[in-house]
């Protein structure tokens, strides 16, 4: 079954078209790339499917259950998580109550349970917080749990993101351009780790993503869009000799 | 003797009204100048329903538990969707306007005049149970889910959306908590001080809330706790230098956000767990 099926989604923003007519298909398992200039209106796609605007037309299913109009926090519990172009932790909380945050949609306890601190809140609690070790542990943070999440060096803090984000157990991952601000080194340990989660973790994911190396190397299938329309579809050898791309990356040929 | 038992009665009241703010400003991030609606609420709630109704004193305070906790819904249906300021905003319109509901409404609170002639049955003893108990349940809900869902709303509200949590819900949650602190206050204020009046609690007094929790530490219980048993016994200590006080105040505010802007305390909290396993350590 695909995981994920758009169909014909458009945004406009106050007469600017931001996505117009866009679909796709995820599949199983697979890592789908999403690529294009700047303001190409990739964010915006994650932001539509993630339930942060309202679409104007078109129809959105995860594993064919319409998800079109739902809230955010639904969308997420249902098991499509993100993570953000420009970090977005929360910097009161540290790393591990980070994680834990995330692992909201799977706690089960009431907040009168909570209050007078019920068995079951303690032992919930502890599920939890064994569980955020595992994933600072799987994601090579172990040793900053008890660290602010904005004292982290950059690089951590993209993975502590990609953690949080697999914590909420999601089973299509959208992540927005994990790989911006990250050195060459980091990059390829980037890869490895996203590799290494669609098999050991069987999460399909969605990337939107500058870097052409990071792309062309992990993803199945790669969208091109520019001023919001998609102009290719296909894998990476043949986006990278596809004429319309080329022109839109390089300008015309003269 | 029995001045120091009043200065601890009236701190230990006012903290448990810090308390309802610390969770909705502090924890939550909700600017509320409307708390003072609620002691209002609680405070006749309570008295009416003891004095013209004949209501059993602890389902008076009960009553007006529950009506703090009813208004604090009604008011978040619409109020809750607002951001920041604009929040702000109509909690202070709120807060006036229970202030001015109730002077006319003369008949039923009587007007300007206020209530008096409430029996003291609120003392130290009930007063200390009630605040190490809504410590304790503050406490609680901020070491687990609940209070981690309202410091990532307080951080980032749509980052905590896309993480799964109920945004506009959980905030009702915590305004209605609030408010049903607030107005458990507002009761035991009546039964207090035997004399209510409609201007017993004004948006300044909200304001002073707000600001003892940041003084103290917008990520510490401890550091509200501290900094209001402070701020409210100081008072009555330091009567002598009369109006200079909210000017000490004002400095003390000054010097706190510039020079210690995450408050007196920061993160830090105090833990009885955490004070054996130190001396077992030795």
């Amino acid at each position: 079954m695909d995981v994920l099926s758009i169909q014909g989604m458009s945004k406009n923003f106050g007469g600017v078209s931001a996505v117009s007519d866009f679909s796709m298909i995820q599949k199983e398992r697979e890592i789908t790339g999403i690529i294009g200039p700047n303001g190409a209106g990739k964010t915006t796609v994650f932001n539509l499917v993630t339930g942060v605007y309202p679409l104007d037309s078109g129809r959105i299913f995860f594993y064919g259950k319409e998800i079109t109009g739902w809230p955010c926090h639904r969308i997420t519990a249902l098991g499509i998580t993100r993570t953000f172009q420009n970090i977005r932790l929360f910097r009161n909380l540290n790393v591990l109550d980070n994680l834990r945050v995330a692992y909201g949609v799977k706690t089960r306890y009431t907040l009168w349970e909570e209050m007078i601190r019920y068995p079951r809140v303690t032992r919930q609690e502890r599920e939890a917080e064994a569980l955020a070790k595992e994933y600072l542990r799987y994601l090579g943070l172990e040793g900053y749990s008890q660290a602010f999440p904005y004292n982290l060096p950059y690089g951590l803090q993209r993975r502590l993101e990609l953690a949080r984000a697999l914590m909420a157990h999601p089973r299509l991952l959208l992540l927005d351009e994990p790989g911006a601000g990250l050195n060459p080194r980091e990059i390829r340990e980037l890869m490895e780790t996203l590799l290494k989660i669609q098999e050991e973790k069987r999460i399909s994911m969605i990337i939107v993503e500058h870097h052409m190396e990071l792309v062309m190397n992990i993803c199945k299938t790669i969208h091109v869009l520019n001023f919001g329309k998609k102009i290719a579809e296909g894998t990476p050898e043949e986006i990278q000799r596809n004429q319309q791309v080329l022109q839109a990356y390089l300008g015309d040929q003269i | 003797m029995t001045f120091y038992v009043k200065v601890l009665e009236i701190a230990c009241l006012f903290t448990i009204l810090v308390l309802g703010a610390y969770l909705m400003t502090g924890l939550t991030g909700l600017f509320s100048l409307g708390q003072g609606g609620f002691v209002s609420i609680g405070a006749y709630t309570a008295a009416i329903a003891y004095l013209h109704l004949h209501i059993p004193f602890p389902i008076a305070i009960l009553m007006a538990v529950l009506m703090g906790a009813l208004i604090g819904f009604l008011i978040g249906i619409p109020t809750l969707r607002l951001h920041r300021d604009y929040f702000l905003l109509v909690t202070f319109g709120f807060g006036e306007m229970v202030r001015a509901a109730l002077l006319h409404l003369a008949q039923l609170t009587g007007g300007a005049l206020g209530i008096a002639g409430i029996p003291q049955l609120v003392g130290l003893p009930m007063i200390l149970i009630s605040i190490v108990l809504i410590t304790l349940f503050i406490a609680n809900l901020k070491r687990s889910r609940f209070g981690r869902n309202c410091i990532a709303i307080r951080d980032d509200e749509l980052a905590a959306s896309l993480m799964g949590i109920h945004v506009y819900g959980h905030k009702m949650k915590v305004f209605v908590l609030s408010s049903a602190i607030t107005s458990y206050g507002g009761a035991l204020y009546a039964f207090l001080i035997m004399f209510i009046e409609p201007n017993l609690f004004n948006w300044l007094e909200s304001a002073k809330l707000i600001i003892i929790t940041f003084v103290g530490g917008v990520n510490s219980i401890t550091g509200a706790i501290a900094t209001s048993i402070i701020y409210y016994s100081f008072g009555e200590f330091f009567r002598f230098v009369d109006v200079w006080r909210d000017v000490l105040l004002a400095l003390a505010v000054l010097f706190v956000t510039l020079f210690r802007p995450k408050g007196l305390f920061g993160g830090w909290e105090f833990s009885l767990s955490r004070l054996f396993s130190k001396r077992e350590e030795r």
